[in-house]
């Protein structure tokens, strides 16, 4: 299941920002690590909610550090 | 203020054309762009642009800058890339690359407004499924000041930055408001972007209720239904296009060696205080003849005028009407055109895409076809027909007009070879 959610977490990010490989989206990463500023953190998060076909409440998200949590939070609604 | 104000740079991305030289061959082709698009819905659309095909035409742009168009654009609707791609095209054109003037001399006016329309058509479904799945980004993409911020960014802008609206006026009213920050000399420069307006469903249903819309109609070409000052008129067709002026003091382009293309002489605005979508003769012929007076050129010697000409009846009865009281017994001399015959009606853009079509036509001295001119309107008035004619151009006008009682005139004159 982590890796289904991993996976959509990195498609979301490339189609944000195509320059990043997709081995460069690990769980110990933040996405703003990988560049993504505040409007495109906000828009990886509700491309990969769209993609997975769940919604996570936005206050949810406060306790987000990195890409690991951004993906165990999501688990936990999918 | 600091003297004459000139243009020294322009682009352009519409139906006829993706950039200057593309859109003079549009031009002299005289084809009208407008297609059906399937549904029977006319349009001029523009076909086959991406940005990354805009960028690639223009290798002398510096690496980093082509880098943050991708990055701040590479995914936004049409009407972002477009304005984009167009004021990239410009600032090549100018040569602004140099460093002079400074970036916080240098000014960005876009005209438009309700520019995202369509963009909310497209996102709709998406905050329709959940409201979770609504892109946060469209915070930013919904706003006209989007152009702004955006081209600031990738052009690495720092001086004055707005939009400006006037409706279908709105390009003409940005090139006023350009042209007066610059004599003002509140900046050496200003990008003057006419913002490419995409209606969304809802806005073009209410063009087609209130029956200003040509539509299909059966056996007909498509290409045939925009007919300005033709008897045939039957209501405009709507253009997609994006356009850009970079607008300059004359000292500054002066001393940076920049070849102008054009002085920006004279220029007027003013309301007829009226709401409607109901021109008036009387308010279109004093802008025109308060731009020339502002200008000191007289009626008689304008060679040119790019008409507002959309091709509803009365707007263009009213047009004609206006022409023969600011040119009396001049009114057969200038050559009178309707650029929106070939790119649709560019709606907000539209000053800006016909600033540039005319611009073309100084420098190179044609007057392009009126492809759809059969029986005009007006035994007098001196219109081009399906050829392009040669002509040598000094002196032309330049209407908009809005709904809203909105109208503006400006004057270029062709600078000396």
């Amino acid at each position: 299941m982590t890796d289904n959610i991993l996976a959509a977490i990195a498609r979301s990010v490339r189609t944000v920002l195509p320059e990043i490989g997709p081995d460069q989206v690990r769980q110990d990463r933040s996405l703003s690590d990988l560049g993504c500023n505040s409007v495109d953190r906000a828009e990886v998060v509700s491309l990969t909610m769209e993609d997975l076909g769940i919604d996570v409440p936005v206050n949810a998200f406060s306790g987000v550090t990195d890409i690991g949590t951004l993906a165990d939070l999501l688990r936990a609604y999918a | 203020m600091t003297g004459p104000v000139v243009v020294t740079g322009l682009g352009v991305v519409c139906a006829a054309g993706c950039g200057p030289a593309a859109f003079a061959a549009g031009l002299r082709s005289g084809r009208s762009a407008v297609t059906d698009d399937g549904s029977g819905a006319l349009a001029a659309a523009v076909s086959g642009f991406s940005l990354p095909g805009a960028l690639s035409a223009l290798p002398g742009l510096p690496a980093a800058m082509r880098d943050r168009a991708v990055r701040a654009a590479g995914r936004a609707p049409l009407p972002l890339q477009a304005a984009l791609a167009a004021a990239l095209q410009a600032w090549d054109s100018a040569r602004l690359a140099g460093g002079a003037p400074p970036a916080s001399r240098i000014a960005v006016v876009v005209g438009g407004h309700n520019l995202g329309g369509q963009h909310a058509d497209e996102v709709r479904p998406r905050f329709a499924a959940s409201p979770a799945y609504l892109p946060g980004r469209y915070a930013l993409r919904y706003l006209d000041t989007d152009h702004v911020g955006t081209v600031s960014e990738v052009l690495g802008l720092a001086g004055e930055g707005f939009t400006v609206g006037g409706a279908s006026a709105s390009g003409n009213v940005a090139i006023i408001c350009g042209a007066r920050l610059v004599a003002a000399g509140d900046a050496d420069a200003c990008l003057v972007i006419g913002a490419l307006t995409r209606l969304s469903a809802m806005e073009r249903q209410a063009f087609v209720n209130l029956g200003a819309l040509a539509t299909a109609a059966p056996g007909a070409d498509p290409a045939s239904r925009c007919r300005p000052f033709d008897a045939g008129h039957c209501g405009f067709v709507p253009g997609e296009g994006a356009a850009c002026l970079v607008l300059e003091s004359a000292r500054s382009a002066g001393g940076r060696g920049a070849t102008p293309w054009a002085t920006v002489a004279g220029y007027a605005q003013r309301l007829d205080g009226n709401s409607q979508a109901d021109p008036d003769a009387a308010g279109e012929a004093a802008v025109m003849t308060e731009a020339l007076r502002r200008a000191g050129i007289p009626a008689g010697q304008v060679d040119y005028v790019s008409t507002h000409g959309t091709g509803s009846r009365l707007g263009d009865e009213t047009e004609l009407a206006a022409l023969r009281t600011v040119f009396g017994d001049d009114f057969g001399r200038p050559w009178l055109n309707a650029t929106k015959g070939l790119t649709g009606h560019c709606l907000c853009a539209a000053g800006v895409v016909e600033a540039v079509a005319t611009l073309i036509q100084l420098r190179e001295g044609f007057v392009h076809p009126n492809p759809n001119l059969d029986h005009p309107i007006d035994p007098v008035a001196r219109f081009a027909g399906p050829s392009p004619e040669p002509a040598g151009l000094r002196v032309a006008l330049s209407n908009g007009f809005g709904f809203g009682g909105i109208n503006t005139s400006v004057v270029f004159t062709r600078a000396a070879a």
